[in-house]
């Protein structure tokens, strides 16, 4: 498949520089509409992940990690995948899971651990997950969802069902012998697997220099016979194209894509965190101020003509309605009845669980 | 020695962290290696201050690998140092269990004796602190069955220091476990400089003549909470910390339920092959005579621990003090 752009490069690959103007020779297939859809989705993730934030704040919730600073990353590369599609997410994935399909009222539910979380507030907050869009509620370990990416992946193969499997993670992630064990089966096997690494630079306080000696990650993917990708993750279109042609690529038979995208957190690690203890606030201003993803889109819609003051100002209102929407559902929702704390640990209530329910709450 | 030493009153993040400084002056073969350990001094600040005065080579920031972390400080044990290897949070050390199962605790068995482990593996568990499905857990039993391992617990700052620096001087690896919820609620007075808490000691925190209820880590508090409830109904129980799990004080257990003739043994782990259960075997086979009543085992609900539900899922005083009456009036 022919490709405007290369593995395992040393620049990362960008469609758009810093000042919203398109980077020569670099143009993308995707239609004006996908474009402003790419921008809509991005602004509306920050409004969401805003929004979360301000429910720790009032104490409504016990925790949350952040997306602000990795949209177009996520959204880019979640932007053209099937609904048949898997999706792995880790902690951080409120882009992915709402390019996904996950709406905002779910999202808001799942932060507040309520009914209308499609996983029913089992896991702490930014755990998304929803089984009718093969989103797999993941766990908190860090790079051990990656060999079942994997595994769904060869199983698609086996069953011919056409689908592919989108595995996020970390750059911390990429030290984990899980994600090593995954990279390698996912090479052997030829498997039909997108592994969409957001180096955001950190793992907590742990600076890449810390995480690896390899110059970039994507490089890793060479020692597993696959290419690897290096892409500027503050670039939505960048991210949206590679991934599609990985994906593309994962789907007609061609194997499995690691791609890197270049990006940073704004916020600390999660809410429990405390980032000045390891990073400088000029850097956060640096990348907030000049790189943004959101700001970056809308100055190359802007100088395409395809976005104006009137239209921005539409969009932002439509936004809030749909944010406020979300968090009327999500507060109407109930948390999960308390009998429900037994459910699906097994399939059916095991005999020493059924003692323990009618230990607790009087009845079977 | 009648030399009255200063004590200050500490909580038992401070407390853990005394214990390391305290030892890491003391000996230049103890270190520190994990996740965040360096300049960010731990994500629950164990290590605050630590890299600043020994610097990188004994406070070690890894990557995100808690088999490197485990394999490694295992390495560094058998060639002369002396490792303190954090687990961020105790649910994230499986990804190194292989490195605990089957290298730490058995190289001293089964090289002979010609290699060993004195190493100390700690972290926060333990669960009520909203933390969902995996910063929550008490797998502690799954420690506590390797053969090889020492598995300690303690329940407030006093102990954790004496505890942590035992572990740190042990011959054999030991599995410091900190209860994360009372990691800054607990404090007490904590004497300044070195002491040491015996392994395998445990302590009978309130006496009573009723029943004997024998808990650990921060369900040792809810315990508490229920003896208080109890002796306001005329029942006076009798409370023992266990503070090792691994090895564990068979006669102070016996001891005490000879007297009463009940125990209630209160874990914060699921119930089914928790370590609640050894303790009710031992006393059922050491002790069946003085038995008044059964042995009953307070614990969490066997599911994973869920992060909206979380009061119906771990053990609270109402379960302990339902459970105790439940063998007083057998
Ligand atoms: C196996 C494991 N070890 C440690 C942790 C604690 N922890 C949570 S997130 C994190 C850093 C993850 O970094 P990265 O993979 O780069 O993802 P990011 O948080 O930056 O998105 C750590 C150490 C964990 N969740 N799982």
């Amino acid at each position: 498949m022919a490709a405007p752009f290369k593995p395992f490069t040393d620049s990362p690959i960008a469609y758009v520089d810093n000042d919203g103007n398109p980077v020569a020779k670099m143009k993308s297939a995707f239609s004006d509409d996908d474009l402003k859809r790419l921008y809509r989705l991005m602004v509306l993730c920050r409004a969401i992940d805003d929004r979360g934030y301000i429910m720790v704040r009032q104490g409504r919730a016990g925790f949350l990690a952040q997306t602000a600073g990795q949209e177009a990353s996520q959204i880019g590369s979640a932007f053209t995948l099937e609904k048949k599609d898997w999706v792995f997410t880790t902690h951080r994935e409120l882009g992915a899971a709402l390019t996904k399909g996950m709406t905002p009222g779910q999202l808001l539910a799942h932060v507040l651990g309520k009914d209308l979380d499609p996983s029913k507030g089992r896991n702490m907050p930014s755990h998304y997950g929803d089984g009718e869009l093969n989103i797999v509620t993941p766990s908190s370990v860090v790079g051990n969802k990656t060999p079942a990416a994997v595994g769904v992946a060869m199983a698609a193969t086996i069953r011919k069902s056409g689908q592919v499997a989108m595995c996020y993670m970390g750059d911390g992630a990429t030290s984990e012998g899980d994600t090593l064990a995954a990279f390698n089966f996912a090479g052997v096997f030829n498997a039909p697997a997108v592994f969409a690494l957001q180096n955001n630079q950190y793992a907590i306080s742990i600076d890449v220099k810390h995480q690896t000696k390899s110059r970039t990650f994507a490089e890793k993917a060479s020692a597993f016979g696959f290419d690897g990708y290096l892409v500027d993750g503050n670039d939505v279109i960048a991210c949206a194209e590679v991934s599609k042609f990985a994906i593309d690529k994962a789907r007609s038979g061609g194997g499995p894509t690691l791609i890197e995208f270049l990006t940073y957190r704004y916020g600390p690690h999660s809410s429990a965190d405390d980032d000045s203890r390891y990073r400088k606030k000029e850097e956060i201003e640096l990348w907030r101020n000049t790189r943004d993803p959101i700001m970056r889109m809308r100055k190359y819609l802007t100088k395409q003509g395809l976005l104006d003051d009137a239209s921005e100002a539409k969009m932002q209102e439509e936004i809030k309605h749909v944010v406020e929407q979300g968090l009327t559902e999500a507060e109407a929702s109930p948390l999960p009845a308390p009998e429900t704390v037994f459910d699906h640990a097994y399939a059916t209530l095991l005999p020493h669980q059924i003692d323990e329910k009618i230990e607790i709450f009087g009845h079977a | 020695m009648a030399i009255e030493t200063a004590t200050k009153t500490l909580t038992m993040v401070q407390a853990v962290r005394e214990a390391m400084l305290e030892e890491m002056r003391l000996d230049d073969t103890v270190c520190i290696l994990g996740e965040d350990v360096g300049p960010r001094g731990g994500v629950f600040l164990c290590t605050e201050g630590l890299y600043a005065e020994f610097g990188p080579d004994r406070v070690i920031d890894t990557p995100l690998s808690e088999a490197g972390i485990l394999g490694g400080a295992l390495g560094m044990a058998m060639n002369g140092l002396r490792p303190i290897a954090e687990i961020q949070f105790i649910d994230f050390l499986f990804p190194g269990y292989d490195q605990l199962y089957s290298e730490i605790a058995k190289i001293r068995y089964r090289s002979a004796g010609m290699f060993k482990a004195p190493m100390v593996i700690r972290g926060p568990y333990g669960g009520g602190v909203r933390g969902g499905v995996y910063h929550s857990q008490s797998p502690e039993e799954l420690f506590a069955h390797i053969p090889g391992l020492k598995v300690v617990v303690p329940s407030n700052p006093y102990d954790a220091k004496g505890l942590l620096i035992s572990a740190i001087r042990d011959e054999d690896p030991v599995v410091f476990l900190e209860p994360k919820r009372i990691y800054r609620g607990v404090k007490n007075e904590v004497p300044e400089g070195a002491y040491t808490v015996p392994i395998g000691k445990a302590k009978v925190v309130r006496e009573g003549s009723d029943a004997t209820l024998i808990s650990y880590g921060a369900m040792l508090h809810v315990a508490l909470e229920a003896a208080d409830r109890l002796a306001a109904e005329g029942k006076n129980v009798e409370v023992i910390d266990l503070r090792s799990l691994v090895p564990y004080d068979g006669e102070t257990i016996l001891t005490s339920v000879k007297k009463t003739g009940h125990a209630v043994v209160v874990v914060e782990a699921p119930k089914l092959g928790s370590f609640a259960n050894e303790i009710s075997a031992y006393i059922a086979e050491k002790a069946i005579e003085y038995l008044e009543g059964p042995i009953i085992r307070v614990a969490s609900i066997d599911t994973s621990v869920p992060y909206n539900l979380e009061k119906y899922y771990l053990p609270d005083a109402d379960r302990i003090v339902k459970a105790t009456k439940k063998t007083l009036e057998f």
